[in-house]
Order: structure tokens, then sequence, then C-alpha cells
């Protein structure tokens, strides 16, 4: 009966993990993308040619 | 010497880190290794069991020779390796620095081995510190004859072939001292074991010395 | 401070070439979608009742014992390693090759695909093991099933390695996908092989080729709600894993146009002063060590 409680104890187990690091990683990958955006839109040039530079160490 | 050693560990840890190809390819195919030759050897477990010492250091070959392919295409870049030899740092703690963080990645991949085998042959470690004693020492020799003839085929166009041919017989002695004390380990026979440790010992010790003493000019001639 | 919150105008680029942010990042970065989260609840509830009927109200087994209660769980999840996971992979990829329905939206389901059934792979090597040692003495045995799902695994954790080759994501697309059908293929072959090598494997306790059903009352039920149990859950994960790809595909992309954009007004001599813009400076994957937002 150990092999029993274990291996559903490792099925359940796998899968809790499994799905929690999924939702880390789409948790960590959405932050990236947000960053990332960000400093498109903040790149992005002017009507002049000028560019909207960001200030070194303020981060919008 | 030492501190520019754990300079260069450290940075092809950082890499393997970063890229994990010991974790993603490295691993598996020692694995693979240890299937195909349970296809070879046969279905029956008898067999099996009675080779597999000698499967898990065929593995531990195999994989030594992909690591160490790995640890010279990180310097294979454009004036990487001249770079290198320019930057001052001792070329001895580079072949130390190289050497651990093979060693370390190959002590690593035995851990996984020992489970794999445990698991697929149905064989048990009786004598585990002579297990792991073999294991460590064997890690130092593989890892420093490794990179010295690392380094004696880097520029070759002709590496990744050569390489396998050039120091695959020099690992024999590792192979073959590696299977016996294993052997013990699994039988339980501790002195036999032993025996095998004093080819093991001096094999680690003299490409240590080696490596120390003839990177450098192995360097500057490549 | 959010994106949303930044103070900067949001000035549209005189060459417009990407699409619109704000689509991307409604889509992408948002919550799971509502059905995805209805099909992962379902599923964890009927699990949760497969394991409450499977461990305590179904009797055991009569030549088994209760060793059998492990064959509530291992065929499902071995059926869905196999044949939901391989099945996605392998149509996936198919569609992907063939030009009338060429879409990375394939690619990336079959990528989720392979790895989520390289979980459900080492799954079934695991509690198949665990069912093994006390039925038959050993851990393992080189019999064609176990073979064929530890060479199946090798071969997905091949493709996972492939994959995480930094490539263009087309090229990436259509090595991997050639690279699952070959996989596709191969399981088969090297299953027939190993078969002929030796048999020890039994045959389904409850399926017959004949598909008669042997096993009757609540074991059955149990049986087949295991089966539904973690199908869902296979969904709901291969929908999890799905959105991460295509997250990963867009901060690619977002990083690419603003390396780009830097190139731009470096060309138009305007380097100098304030020239380090952040995160994602031309630098491939992994994301940044996230700065909350």
């Amino acid at each position: 009966m150990r092999y029993v409680d274990a291996g559903y104890a490792a099925a359940l187990g796998t899968l809790l993990v499994y799905a929690i690091t999924l939702a880390l990683r789409r948790r960590r990958w959405a932050r990236a993308f947000k960053v990332a955006q960000a400093d498109q839109l903040v790149d992005q040039p002017d009507a002049d040619g000028t560019t909207a530079r960001v200030v070194p160490g303020v981060r919008p | 010497m030492w501190r520019d050693a754990l300079l260069v560990a450290g940075k092809d840890l950082r890499i393997e880190a970063r890229s994990r190809v010991a974790l993603w390819q490295v691993v598996p195919f020692a694995v693979l290794v240890l299937v195909l030759l349970a296809f070879a050897i046969g279905p029956d477990a008898a067999p099996l069991r009675a080779a597999a010492p000698g499967i898990f250091w065929i593995a531990v070959l195999f994989s030594t020779v992909l690591s160490i392919q790995r640890s010279v295409a990180i310097e294979s870049g454009e004036g990487t390796r001249d770079g290198l030899r320019l930057s001052g740092i001792d070329p001895a703690g580079i072949f130390l620095g190289k050497a651990a963080a093979i060693g370390l990645q190959l002590l690593v991949l035995q851990i996984v081995l020992w489970a794999g085998v445990t698991f697929l042959f149905d064989v048990r470690v009786h004598v585990v510190w002579l297990a792991i004693t073999a294991s460590l020492v064997a890690t130092v020799g593989l890892a420093c004859a490794g990179v010295l003839y690392g380094a004696l085929s880097a520029g070759l166009h002709v590496r990744d072939t050569l390489l396998p041919l050039l120091v695959l017989p020099v690992l024999a002695p590792v192979l073959l001292a590696g299977t016996k004390t294993w052997q013990a380990a699994l039988d339980g026979n501790a002195s036999s074991g032993t025996e095998w440790l004093r080819l093991l010992i001096p094999f680690a010790v003299i490409y240590l010395v080696i490596g120390i003493v003839l990177y450098g000019p192995l360097q500057e001639a490549a | 401070m959010t994106a949303t919150g930044q103070t900067a105008r949001p000035i549209p680029r005189a060459p417009a070439q990407s699409p619109s942010p704000s689509a991307l990042s409604a889509a992408a970065a948002g919550r799971s979608p509502r059905w995805l989260s209805v099909v992962g609840l379902l599923g964890v509830i009927a699990l949760g009742f497969t394991v409450w009927l499977g461990l305590w109200i179904t009797p055991p087994d009569a030549v088994q014992g209760n060793l059998a209660r492990l064959l509530y769980i291992h065929p499902p999840i071995a059926t869905v390693a196999l044949y939901w996971a391989g099945g996605v992979a392998l149509v996936g990829s198919l569609l992907y090759l063939w030009p009338r329905t060429r879409s990375l939206f394939w690619d990336r389901l079959a990528a989720s695909a392979v790895e989520v059934g390289a979980v459900f792979a080492a799954l079934t090597l695991v509690t198949g093991s665990l069912w093994g040692r006390p039925a038959w003495g050993v851990w393992w045995t080189w019999d064609a099933r176990l073979t064929s799902t530890a060479l199946l695994l090798l071969l997905e954790i091949g493709y996972l390695a492939l994959r995480r080759v930094p490539a263009d994501p087309a090229v990436r697309a259509r090595r991997c996908a050639v690279a699952a059908i070959l996989v596709a293929i191969d399981v088969p072959i090297v299953h027939f092989s190993v078969d002929w090598w030796n048999t020890l494997h039994q045959g389904g306790t409850f399926l017959d080729p004949g598909f008669k059903l042997h096993a009757h009352g609540s074991m059955l039920w149990t049986f087949l709600l295991g089966f539904i149990a973690f199908s869902l859950i296979f969904v709901w994960l291969l929908g999890m894993r799905y959105r991460i790809e295509v997250l990963q595909d867009h901060v690619g992309d977002q990083e690419l146009e603003v390396s780009l954009a830097e190139r731009w007004d470096e060309g138009a001599g305007l380097a100098g002063a304030g020239a380090a813009v952040g995160v994602g400076v031309g630098t491939a994957p992994p994301p940044p060590s996230g700065s909350a937002p």
C-alpha cells in the first residue's frame, strides 16, 4: 500500500509543482513583456526626428 | 594561480548556468548511452546486472568527451583564445579552472547516472564510500586529461572527430579501474576495490601535474 | 511605475511597422482565458474525485489487492503522454509544415505539447515503476512498453533541447516540426522492435484487444473518471504552457524592436548622454529579473 500512496503522491505532487512553475514562468514573461513594451513606447521618435530619451537611472 | 583558476572556473560554470547545455544535452546523452547499451546487452536482467559498472563508466567516458568539446567550443570564437592568452591570466590557472568546471559537471552527471544505473539495471551499491571515492578520483583524472587533450585539438578543423580518437585511449585506464572498483562496490568486496584505487589515484595526480606544467606551452604552440 | 502609468507621451513611430502594442499586451499578458480556467477547475475536481474513489471507496482487486489502485492513474497518465500529447505535437507539426495551414500557432502548440507530454511521460515511468516493484519485484524491466516510453521521454528531451537553441521563430518552427514528426515515427518503430525482443508487460487489465471490459462497478467508473480527469488537466496545462510560448516570442520581438530603434537613433546621430535605455538592449532571453511594476 506504501507504493500506491507513493504513486498517487508523486502524480499529484508533480502535476501541482509543474502547474506552479508554469504560473510563475507566465508571470515572469508577462512582466518582461510589459517592460519591453514600455521601452518601445519611450523609444519611439518624435515627428521631427528626435527621440524622447530616457534619463539614465530613471525608469518609466 | 588559484585565484585565476577560480575566475576561469566561475566563468565556465556561469556560461553553463545560462546556456544549460550540459543539463539539456550531456545528461540526456548519458542516459541514452545507458539505454542503448541495455539494448545491446539484452533484455535478461542477469547480464545487465553484471555489466552495470562497465555501462556506467562507458557512459561517463562518452559524456566526458562531449563535455570537453563543449568546454573547448566556448572559446572557439574569433580571437577568444588569443584574448585569454593576452589577458595575463596564468595558463596553469586556466587549466585548473576549466578542469574544475568540467569536473563539477561530471560529478553531477555521475550522480544522475548512478541513480539511472540503480534504477534501470536493478543493482545496489553496497560499499558506498568506495564508489564515491572512485568517482571523485576518477573525475579528477578525467577532467585534467580531458582539458589537456582538448587544448591539444583546439585549433584544428577536424577537432570533433579527432578529440575522441585522441582522448579515449588515454582514458582507458580510468574505465578499467573505475569499472573494477564499482564492481567491488556493488558486490560488497571492499578490499579488491581498494586495489584498483591504486591505479586511479596516480592517474589523477599525473595528469593534474602534467596539465599545470604543460598547458601554458600548449597554448603558446597552438 | 507601470507601462500605463508612464508620463512620456506614446508617440507613434514614424515608419509604422509594428502591430499595436496594446492589442498584443491585452492578449498576451492578461490572465488565462475563462474557458481554460474552467477546464482546469473541472480537471482538478475530477482528479480529486478520482483520488478519493481510487484510494478509499473502491474495493481492492481480487488478484492484485490494493496495488491495483495505481491502475486508476497509471494508464490515464500514459494515455495522455503517448496519445494526447504526442498526437497534438504530431498534428501541430504537420499543420505547421503544410503551407495552407502554416501558422506559428501550430508550432507553439506542438512545442507546448511536447513539454507537457514529457512531464507526463516521466510520470508514466514513475507510476509504472511503483506498480512494477511490488508486482514483479523489480523497479524496471526492458519490455516493450516501458522501453518505448523511456525512449519517448529521451526523444522529447532532445526536442526540447533543440527548441532552446536560439533562432528566428520561423526557422526554429520548421526545424522543430520536422523533429517532432521524426519522433512520432520513431516511437512505434522502437515499440515494435523491442516487442520482438522480449515481452513481459502484462496486457491491459481492463481492456482486451477485443475491447471487452473486465472490471465492473465502481472500479470501472473510477477508471473512466481518471481518464477524464487527466485529460482535462492535460488540456489545462497545455493551454498555460502555450501562453508562455506566445509571451516569450512577443518579448523577443519587442526587444528586437527596441534594439532596432536604438540603432536607428544612433544612425541619426543622436547617440550620447542618456543612451542607456533600461532593459532588453539586444540581449536574448532570459528575461530581466523582474522589477515589480
